[in-house]
């Protein structure tokens, strides 16, 4: 059987940058102040801007859908739009949506519990109910599209939009699908915040108008990323990055479990996809010097993916390709705690 | 499927169901024909339905002082009990992966006041309850109770969970992931999803009928299962015991409707066609459907639709049983409960009937199974799933002869 690599055609994404196709503008963008609920001081994140999915994408629906569904959908249509792909001219029971999540729909399920505590849990909404399902995104992605290859929602501890895009990239690799829609965000909701906030993990930023270093810690982020997948050459369209394998492990011997994957190459470009929380002090530029070679160029996490805690993988890379990196081999490279690692092997035009 | 390094073997399964810890139980328990489902007034004031519980649930130490869930809890003791006879120092079992799928996940933790002051609930003992709220929490746990270090994740596609993790691990297995692969789901019935499907009245208030004309209704029940995946040449490298053979799997989507599955079933039909095709076989092969068969009337006819597409051109109608009709619909933990008892019945050639079932939906191609158990030599049979959202798994084991 021929191996079908797979490759990026299309990006799309919601997040504090705003709703954009293709790659974001390397502008830095700052933390906003928190309005949505009341605060005891200031408190602050990477916020979505809130704009009308309708005005970005005519005749688009989300009324009643958790956010991170509104998104998803938004950032599929830009993603989809990006790579020139007419879906009336595809196969779309070839087509797969693998979305990545931390949370879930985490607005709708807070919304939920709330309904349960002011009338009963025999008095909760049958609306809201469906919309609060983890896969409930990546559903509305293939029902707006109508695709109707492999929906898949998986969640990774640190790693979840790594292991999403090394999914996807196996449906391809192995036929199972001719196409991906991989998407991977979440959103900040109160409770989420003040879990972040109770449990010490944010940043002095979070508190503060004054500008602290960029690297003293965790300031959430929200926001949807997607990517289109193709196999490489199956059409004649521009390609952002090959994607020539990837792993994710839990622990074990990152370097050498890399090496392998690696098989030879030695990639002359380091991508850090490190999230914000405090396990982000694994030492990820270490890892990247014994694969390959301390003087390689490293570029580090930007704080606004680094938010994004569970699934800042995909934001992560698209920043990075909106570098404009030049060609050849590259690494996208995550770790977590002591010896978790994400890896995926990329070849860039 | 003749190459042994291409080949997907299942060598272990661990169970904990309504029946109690262990396939043993499970099986005993299915060939007696015992229902699990019981009516159940206490999950919540004013719930008043049947559902299937686990009751004693073996003691398990929170280890490093992280808090489990309940559905954490289940899935570390199917996870146990399904590598019992495993090296757990071998390389190849440290260096394995684990794909677990949930939907109710650590919400059977939360309590509904984080909806109105979520900062004081959690320092009233409520953050380390809602650390098992994320979905990877599952897998992680199963990760680190059998100290196996390979890629980890959980898969939550609303019912269709546990049949997609298998895939999912299947997937991986064969690209080289891990030497084996641990996969299968977990669901803890909670308040959430039980007032969720109330409210949806989804629930039928007496046991479950599945495909049966006068069906009301799904049940909801709790439990896990976990199998373990590896190649035929890994498993015959360390001289394992091959239970089953993964012959095939496929996913699809309806992509016709949030939760209502698509009239005419034909995702589900392709998805059942695309396994086959994947394990070569043909319709006239397949010896017994596992159905997704929750009982509710949207699902069951939609489900006997389906058939109709993917198994018009067998000789005679295939026979198929829903086996929620024993202890309910598990939810992400369903899939993997159903691949677990797919595998018994090809192991014991046991095809397991539809309990409560007289009045059956007509269908031309379909051989309801009711009544007794029927035994007959199975070399090939097949698991359904379907969810909320769309999503459709099949699964299609042989023996390990087959």
């Amino acid at each position: 059987m021929t191996v079908r690599l797979p490759a990026i055609t299309g990006i799309g994404s919601v997040s504090p940058h705003g709703p954009l196709a293709g790659l974001i503008p390397t502008t830095s963008v700052q933390p906003d102040i928190i309005a949505a609920w009341t605060t005891d001081g200031v408190r602050r994140a990477f916020l979505v801007k809130k704009f009308s999915p309708a005005s970005v994408i005519p005749g688009l629906k989300t009324r009643r859908l958790d956010r991170v569904s509104a998104w998803a959908l938004v950032a599929s249509c830009l993603a989809i739009q990006d790579a020139g792909i007419d879906l009336t001219e595809v196969d779309r029971s070839r087509v797969a949506v693998v979305c990545a999540t931390g949370f879930g729909c985490a607005e709708l399920t807070e919304a939920f519990f709330q309904c349960a505590s002011v009338n009963g849990w025999s008095g909760t909404d049958p609306v809201t109910f469906p919309e609060t399902l983890a896969n409930a995104p990546a559903a509305h992605v293939a029902l707006v599209h109508d695709l109707r290859g492999p929906n898949i929602t998986v969640g990774s501890k640190t790693f979840s939009s790594e292991s999403a895009l090394i999914q996807a990239a196996t449906l391809i690799r192995h036929g199972q699908a001719d196409m991906a829609i991989v998407l991977a965000g979440d959103t900040i909701t109160k409770a989420v915040y003040s879990w972040y906030e109770v449990a010490n993990l944010l940043s002095p930023a979070c508190f503060s108008l004054e500008p602290v270093p960029a690297d003293a810690g965790f300031v959430p982020s929200e926001g949807v990323a997607a990517l289109v997948l193709e196999p490489a050459g199956s059409r004649e369209v521009r390609s952002y990055a090959g994607l020539r394998s990837g792993r994710w492990a839990a622990g074990g011997h990152p370097a050498e479990a890399i090496r392998q994957m690696l098989n030879g190459s030695i990639p002359n470009l380091i991508i850090r996809a490190g999230n914000g929380a405090p396990c982000a002090t694994s030492p990820s530029d270490r890892l990247a010097g014994e694969i390959a070679g301390y003087g390689v160029p490293i570029l580090q996490p930007q704080p606004v993916a680094a938010g994004l805690a569970e699934t800042g993988g995909l934001l992560h890379l698209i920043l990075a390709l909106s570098n404009r990196p030049g060609s050849g081999q590259a690494l996208l490279l995550a770790t977590s705690g002591e010896n978790g690692f994400a890896a995926i092997h990329l070849e860039l035009p | 499927m003749s190459d042994i390094h291409k080949t997907v073997v299942v060598t272990g399964i661990g169970v904990v169901s309504p029946y109690g810890m262990g396939m043993g139980r499970l099986e005993a328990g299915m060939l007696s024909g015992k229902s699990c489902l019981a009516p159940c007034h206490d999950l919540y004031p004013g719930f008043s339905g049947s559902t299937a519980q686990v009751y004693e649930l073996p003691f398990l130490a929170t280890g490093t002082g992280s808090h489990l869930s309940r559905t954490d809890r289940l899935a570390a003791l199917a996870a146990l009990d399904a590598v019992t006879d495993f090296d757990h120092k071998c390389v190849a079992f440290r260096e394995s992966g684990v794909v677990m799928a949930t939907t109710v996940g650590g919400l059977s933790e939360i309590d509904p006041e984080i909806g109105q002051d979520s900062a004081e609930w959690y320092r009233r003992g409520g953050l380390s309850r809602a650390s098992t709220y994320p979905v990877a929490h599952v897998a992680v746990t199963v990760a680190e109770r059998l100290g196996m270090r390979g890629p980890n994740c959980a898969v939550s596609v609303a019912c269709a969970s546990g049949a997609m993790a298998i895939a999912l691990a299947a997937n991986l297995l064969l690209d080289g992931a891990a030497p084996m692969m641990l996969a299968g789901g977990s669901d803890a019935l909670c308040p959430f999803t039980l007032s969720g499907f109330n409210s949806l009245q989804a629930l039928d208030p007496d046991p479950c009928r599945p495909f049966d004309r006068n069906r009301r209704g799904l049940n909801l029940g709790e439990g896990a299962a976990a199998l373990v995946l590896e190649t035929l040449a890994g498993a015959r490298q360390r001289g394992a015991n091959v239970l089953a053979v993964l012959r095939g799997w496929a996913m699809t989507n309806d992509a016709s409707h949030p939760t209502a599955p698509h009239k005419q079933g034909i995702g589900l039909a392709a998805c059942m066609r695309s396994a086959m095709e994947m394990a070569e076989c043909g319709p006239d092969e397949i010896g017994y459907v596992n159905a997704h068969g929750t009982g509710t009337p949207l699902n069951d006819v939609a489900e006997a639709n389906a058939y109709e597409g993917a198994f018009s051109e067998r000789s005679r109608p295939v026979p198929v049983s829903s086996t929620k009709s024993y202890f309910g619909h598990c939810l992400g933990a369903a899939g993997a409960l159903e691949a677990a008892i797919t595998i018994t019945a090809i192991r014991c050639g046991a095809l397991f009937p539809t309990l409560r079932l007289t009045n059956p939906i007509e269908s031309q191609s379909v051989d309801w199974l009711r009544g007794e158990v029927r035994r007959q030599p199975l070399p090939l049979a097949m698991s359904v799933s379907a969810g909320f959202g769309g999503s459709n798994a099949a699964l299609i084991f042989g023996s390990e002869r087959a």
